[in-house]
């Protein structure tokens, strides 16, 4: 729908969307949400086009409600507004962009995606991630939008290569939503939350989060290009990582304090992708200067230890066969210290598998998504099956499958397992 | 005597025909016709997809596209405008005259917020659900070269138009299985030296499908094809393409052919 306004040319969307989760090993309604996504552009003469994009949230569950996360980890200009215990609005994107020379400005609340990875991420850090499902909601949905100063210039060198240089500059200190413990979702691993002895008591104080709008902004800056047939960035972020670390102070009286604080590191990183007949080779790479992670090491007195982090991706992709799409990627992050004591091994590595397949002119989109843990043995299998009933209309199939032991990042939702279905409507 | 009067006859009525067959262009030289016509240095077009099952269910799909020639290089890409669950889809293609080098070809998803390399080599994929391969796509009014033996078999006429035939074949069985084509029948209107209609085989030699190239009229002096229908013959599926608002002259920024571009949309 286009209407003539104030010199303006005003499209809306909106996308209804339900999902319905039940659980398989501990029976009954795991999620039950209900979403309306409007989305209203304004387009102006000078070129210039403003977006908003809003969501209305009805959570019913227990477990994955909107209360369920820990709020407090949102400024309070990005933080979705609660409406009874159920239902939140949130104004998920709202920016302008138009040209101005060989630059191109981005103003506002969105979302900035780097990488080249599926499922799992490396460079994808720009914008912190609800984890109020872990990773299962799709990223678009799960991403935070932050306000962000978003400049892209464009150049062409000599030798006729095309490159764009993004700056960004975010002053919005909104991390990680992370679940309240006992959520449905709630991290319960070692690797991610300390394990207090029996008969210890454990308090978790409020997080101590930046909140200097200038001195304690992310600054990012990105340089991409096409050369010689591969698609080639280098990546820099300076940034407080979105996931806070849980520092430990154990007191008189036996009572441990865990208090969650952010800490800056640089990443520096870079990513390729190149075409070679069926296949599609990708990769990225970030380096995170300083990273904090719990430790068991008893010369430790706050339970956590510093490291350098490297982390990696290669995917490779094939589509050699009509209207199929088969995938695999291999991650592996490095810790650079080798002290011993981390919950987490020094060399992590995960692989996954997708194969997708349409049928029906590419009405019917049957695919599976396998992501495992070698060091745990621990993974997730996500086979699904969508169907366009109509152009706006769509439903879907999906199975979530977790496996492994408690102590692994996707074991530790091994009661989780679920069937969905869902629908979607575009209007 | 009366047997001479026959066999004159006879010959009189054979010998034009065979004179005219004798006359007929070469198959290269009607592809080659057909490739050296006026498609513009750039075009802009609107244009609207509708999909057809065997049930008569219909999906529409509208987009906006721009091509542009580099020399002999060609890039193409395709926005998509409605509905709104392929809206900011979009689509580029870098095509290389060297047949040794791949094309180069991005998809942007919006659920995904992301620029893909996507493989070049399937060329005998469907279009996003159309019965048109990505290979018919690129060619758009072409007719390739270098993946095709042909012959001129004869003449015929679509909707009222005189066209020469043209059947071209494969150059090999690998070739053949790329394209998804085991031969392939085209109606080259001798006039304007556009085809009027194509039938294609499979590489079993069944009847694949047939597609129909209708409104032909000039834009800015350009002869340009508004309608396109073809049908499946082994699934009933059908694709009409809808161009509109073709033009020539408006002028296609260089900027338009970058994944930049497909990121940040129309």
């Amino acid at each position: 729908m286009a209407l003539p306004a104030f010199g303006a040319e005003i499209d809306s969307s909106h996308v209804l969307s339900t999902r319905t989760a039940f659980g398989i090993e501990e029976t009954g309604t795991q999620l039950l949400d209900l979403s309306w996504q409007p989305r209203v552009q304004w387009r102006f003469e000078d070129g210039g086009r403003l977006t908003g994009i809003a969501r209305l949230r009805f959570q019913q569950e227990p477990g994955t409600r909107p209360g369920d996360i820990e709020r407090g980890s949102y400024t309070s200009v990005s933080r979705p507004a609660l409406i009874g215990d159920t239902a939140e609005l949130d104004l998920r994107e709202f920016y302008y962009e138009r040209s101005l020379g060989d630059w191109y400005l981005t103003l506002g609340k969105q979302q900035v995606v780097w990488g080249k990875s599926d499922g799992l991420k490396v460079l994808d850090v720009v914008n912190p991630q609800s984890f109020r499902e872990f990773i299962l909601e799709d990223f678009d949905q799960s991403r935070i939008p932050l306000w962000i100063v978003n400049g892209e210039y464009a150049y062409t060198d000599q030798s006729g290569n095309d490159w764009t240089l993004q700056l960004l500059w975010i002053p919005d200190q909104t991390y990680h939503a992370l679940p309240k413990p006992g959520a449905t979702y709630a991290f319960t691993s070692p690797r991610l939350v300390p394990k207090a002895p029996s008969g210890i008591v454990t308090q978790l104080n409020d997080p101590q989060r930046p909140d200097r709008i200038i001195r304690d902004s992310d600054v990012g800056l990105r340089l991409t290009g096409f050369v010689g047939g591969w698609d080639l960035s280098l990546n820099y972020l300076y940034q407080y990582y979105n996931q806070p670390v849980l520092h430990q102070k154990l007191n008189p009286g036996g009572i441990v304090t865990i208090t969650p604080r952010y800490h800056r590191t640089h990443v520096f990183g870079g990513t390729f992708s190149r075409a070679f007949g069926d296949w599609v080779a990708r990769g990225e790479l970030g380096y995170f200067s300083n990273r904090y992670f719990l430790t068991e090491n008893l010369h430790d007195d706050d339970g956590i230890a510093q490291s350098a982090e490297l982390s990696y991706v290669l995917g490779i992709d094939w589509s050699g066969m009509t209207d199929t799409f088969i995938s695999a990627q291999l991650f592996q992050s490095r810790l650079t210290n080798d002290q011993t004591g981390f919950t987490r091994p020094e060399v992590d590595t995960s692989f996954t598998f997708l194969a997708r397949r349409m049928f029906w002119n590419d009405t019917l989109t049957t695919e599976v998504l396998w992501i495992v843990n070698t060091h745990d043995g621990d993974g997730l299998i996500r086979p699904k099956l969508s169907y366009d009933l109509d152009d706006n209309l769509e439903v879907w199939l999906g199975l979530d499958v977790f496996y492994g032991n408690h102590q692994g990042l996707f074991g530790q939702f091994a009661d989780n397992d679920r069937v969905l279905l869902g629908v979607k409507l575009g209007l | 005597m009366h047997i001479y009067i026959r066999f004159i006859l006879l010959w009189l009525l054979v010998a034009p025909v065979s004179a005219m067959a004798d006359k007929l262009p070469s198959g290269d030289e009607i592809a080659n016709r057909v490739n050296a016509r006026d498609e513009g240095v750039a075009v802009a077009r609107n244009l609207t997809m509708q999909m057809t099952d065997r049930r008569g269910k219909t999906r529409t799909r509208k987009t906006r596209g721009f091509r542009k020639y580099y020399g002999d290089e060609k890039r193409t890409v395709i926005f998509y405008l409605e509905p709104s669950n392929v809206k900011d889809t979009a689509f580029l293609t870098w095509d290389y005259p060297d047949i040794d080098k791949d094309d180069d070809q991005w998809l942007y998803l919006p659920a995904m917020r992301k620029v893909r390399r996507i493989s070049a080599s399937d060329r005998g994929d469907y279009f996003l659900g159309t019965d048109l391969t990505y290979e018919d796509i690129k060619l758009e009014t072409r007719i390739s070269i270098d993946d095709y033996k042909r012959r001129t078999i004869g003449e015929d006429k679509v909707d009222g138009h005189h066209c020469y035939l043209l059947e071209s074949i494969p150059v090999d069985d690998e070739t053949a299985r790329e394209l998804g084509y085991g031969k392939v029948e085209q109606c080259v209107d001798n006039k304007i030296w556009m085809v009027r209609r194509a039938r294609f085989w499979d590489i079993r030699g069944k009847p694949l499908k047939t597609a129909y190239f209708r409104d032909i009229r000039q834009v800015q002096g350009i002869w340009t094809q508004h309608r396109i229908e073809v049908e499946n013959h082994k699934t009933g599926h059908r694709t009409l393409f809808l161009f509109s608002d073709v033009d020539y002259r408006q002028g296609v920024s260089d900027t338009l052919f970058t994944q930049r571009a497909l990121r940040r949309g129309l």
